[in-house]
């Protein structure tokens, strides 16, 4: 006994996503049959806009809609022009939003230097980064905040390399102790980090 | 430092194994593939978070088992908490004072072991690369910072690796980002250059302790230790000196490592040499030297360790002593009694002299299971 075509199609659907297994599939498959008709079409549509009205802006790389390229950070003249933060990918810079205490303008990299994953400087968004620059001479300081692995370091480092001897400012995001932790519960690459970035009171 | 206890859980044959230990010296006793090296290799991985032997993490539980568990107290002048690792088909997870400890680096230190086997000869005669081993594991074990900067460089030298492989030639000329390869070169350099400066520190360490024992055993010889790095870096050279000097090689051997597409110096590739009166005792002692020296090793690492760590280690010794002559026995023995808590293996009581183990707490291993006599 096989299910019938739709339901198949649609478990097949849902385990495609990141954790799902054939039972949860099964499970959201036979639970989509139970929503009302105008949540399923709604869903549909925002999966279908997922894929044709979104677009990497084509001045930083942030995720945007079609009609709104370049995207809204990078249209907003109120934002402070002299800035950019480098940040890893779209998720990362909404979270630096978040804070609300950065007005400048963002470059997305849509990932991070990594030979063992195949990823090198023409494979992430970096020569968007360079022209932009140099179309933009108000651009004063670079900001890279990117995470604190070996990769996110090789990356920092190498856009550091490119970008100083233009003279533009470069700076990185303190490592170092979160909030909350304990000294001695922090592990050793941490606290190395945290003694070398030290700052002066 | 000591091992109160062990309990074992289906690792290799023993599906269930609980034993006390006592602070000297335990012998197991028993007939070939028993299980005798399996116990010391429990202890080891308590200690490492790694087989001693080249096996897969998989390999050490039971076969009719899906995971493994060793345990054990552990006792130090200053503390006593368990220590715990669960080996299971896909992954490790080690514990202390019953809480999970992330990563291996943080864990490796809380038990610290010198294992002397009969292929411990190797450390002598063998390639560069069991030397290596040899120093990195020891050292690890000693200084938290020289396993950071360890795992650091062998990440840097991955990284760079793959990037030499990914790079594409066009036209015979390989396409490569200048500035990038910079960048991987100096992360390389950064920890590679830590390295070679803590080498020399600890080599000479070792080679003061070494050479004392040594002298102790053999009565006349001068044992040398000779770390071999960059020809033109020395114990006295600055961790800047070091760099440049790495750096400068990086550059002359660019050509050749475009083509061959891996990093073709560094730290990876250096070696340690043992002279005795001048002559490398690799390719010019006797048997008798070679093990002489690979007995004065072992022991001066006791002895370090005692100094770096402030606790004298745990000693297994692995089928060794009926290797060494009577003479070689009763320095060893008279070396570690009252002192180091020691595991030994042998097929026979009659292959040590009994009369020089005092107090010794016998344990017979048979297909996985322990006889205290
Ligand atoms: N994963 C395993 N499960 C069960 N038995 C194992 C496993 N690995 C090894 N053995 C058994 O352990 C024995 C070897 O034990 P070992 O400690 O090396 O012997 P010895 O006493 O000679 O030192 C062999 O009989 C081998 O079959
Ligand atoms: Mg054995
Ligand atoms: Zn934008």
């Amino acid at each position: 006994m096989q299910y019938p075509d739709a339901i198949a199609k649609l478990i097949e659907s849902y385990s495609k996503l990141p954790g799902i297994g054939r039972k949860t599939a099964t499970r959201l498959a036979f639970y989509t049959l139970g929503m009302s008709e105008e949540d399923v079409s709604n869903f549909s549509e925002s999966l279908k806009a997922s894929k044709s009205d979104l677009t990497f802006c084509q001045v930083c790389g942030f995720i945007t809609s079609k009609s709104d390229n370049p995207c809204v950070i990078c249209s907003d003249p109120s934002r402070d022009q002299s800035k950019i933060f480098v940040v890893e990918d779209s998720q990362d810079e909404m979270a630096i939003e978040s804070t609300h205490d950065y007005h400048g303008l963002y470059h997305v990299l849509n990932g991070v230097l990594s030979p063992m994953a195949g990823r090198g400087p023409e494979d992430i968004n970096v020569s968007s980064l360079i022209t932009r620059l140099s179309d933009h001479p108000e651009v004063k300081e670079v900001i890279i905040g990117l995470n604190a692995s070996t990769e996110g370091e090789a990356t920092t480092l190498y856009l550091g390399r490119l970008i100083k001897p233009a003279g533009i400012k470069v700076t990185r995001l303190a490592l170092g102790l979160s909030m909350g932790t304990n000294v001695n519960y922090a592990d050793q690459l941490t606290l190395t980090q945290a003694v070398n970035g030290r700052t002066e009171i | 430092m000591f091992l109160n206890n062990l309990r074992l859980v289906n690792f290799r044959n023993y599906k269930e194994l609980n034993v006390a230990f006592s602070h000297s010296i335990n012998v197991l006793i028993g007939n070939n593939a028993q299980g005798k090296t399996n116990l010391l290799e429990a202890i080891y991985f308590l200690s490492m978070g790694r087989s001693h032997r080249d096996s897969n993490d998989r390999d050490l539980i039971n076969w009719s088992a899906k995971s493994a568990v060793i345990s054990g107290e552990i006792e130090s002048r200053t503390a006593r908490y368990p220590l715990e690792v669960r080996i299971e088909k896909g992954g490790k997870r080690v514990l202390v004072n019953h809480l999970t400890e992330n990563r291996l680096s943080d864990y490796i230190g809380n038990l610290n072991t010198v294992l002397f086997a009969p292929e411990d000869l190797e450390l002598v005669k063998g390639s560069p690369g069991v030397r290596r081993k040899f120093i990195d594991s020891e050292f690890a074990q000693m200084s938290s910072n020289y396993l950071f900067n360890l795992l650091q460089y062998r990440n840097a030298l991955k990284d760079r690796n793959a990037y030499l492989k990914n790079i594409k030639w066009v036209a015979n000329s390989p396409k490569f980002d200048e500035t990038y390869l910079s960048v991987l070169d100096d992360q390389l350099i950064k920890f590679g250059s830590a390295i070679i400066l803590q080498r020399f520190s600890l080599i000479q360490t070792l080679e003061a302790y070494a050479r004392e024992v040594h002298l102790a055993i053999s009565k006349i010889e001068e044992l040398k230790l000779c770390y071999i790095t960059f020809p033109t870096v020395n114990e006295q050279s600055s961790q800047e000196e070091i760099s440049e000097i790495f750096k400068k090689q990086l550059l002359k051997n660019r050509n050749r490592e475009l083509f061959l597409k891996s990093t073709s110096v560094g730290p990876h590739h250096d070696d340690l040499k043992f002279l005795i009166n001048g002559k490398e005792v690799g390719s010019f002692a006797s048997q008798g030297q070679q093990r002489t020296t690979a007995l004065s090793i072992r022991l001066a690492e006791i002895e370090m360790m005692k100094f770096e760590t402030g606790e004298y280690p745990i000693l297994l010794l692995d089928d060794v002593l009926s290797e060494l002559d009577g003479k070689r026995q009763t320095q060893l023995l008279d070396f570690i009694q009252d002192k180091v808590q020691t595991f030994l293996t042998t097929a026979s009581l009659s292959d040590i002299d009994k009369g020089l183990i005092k107090d010794p707490k016998i344990y017979h291993v048979k297909d996985g299971v322990l006889i205290n006599d």
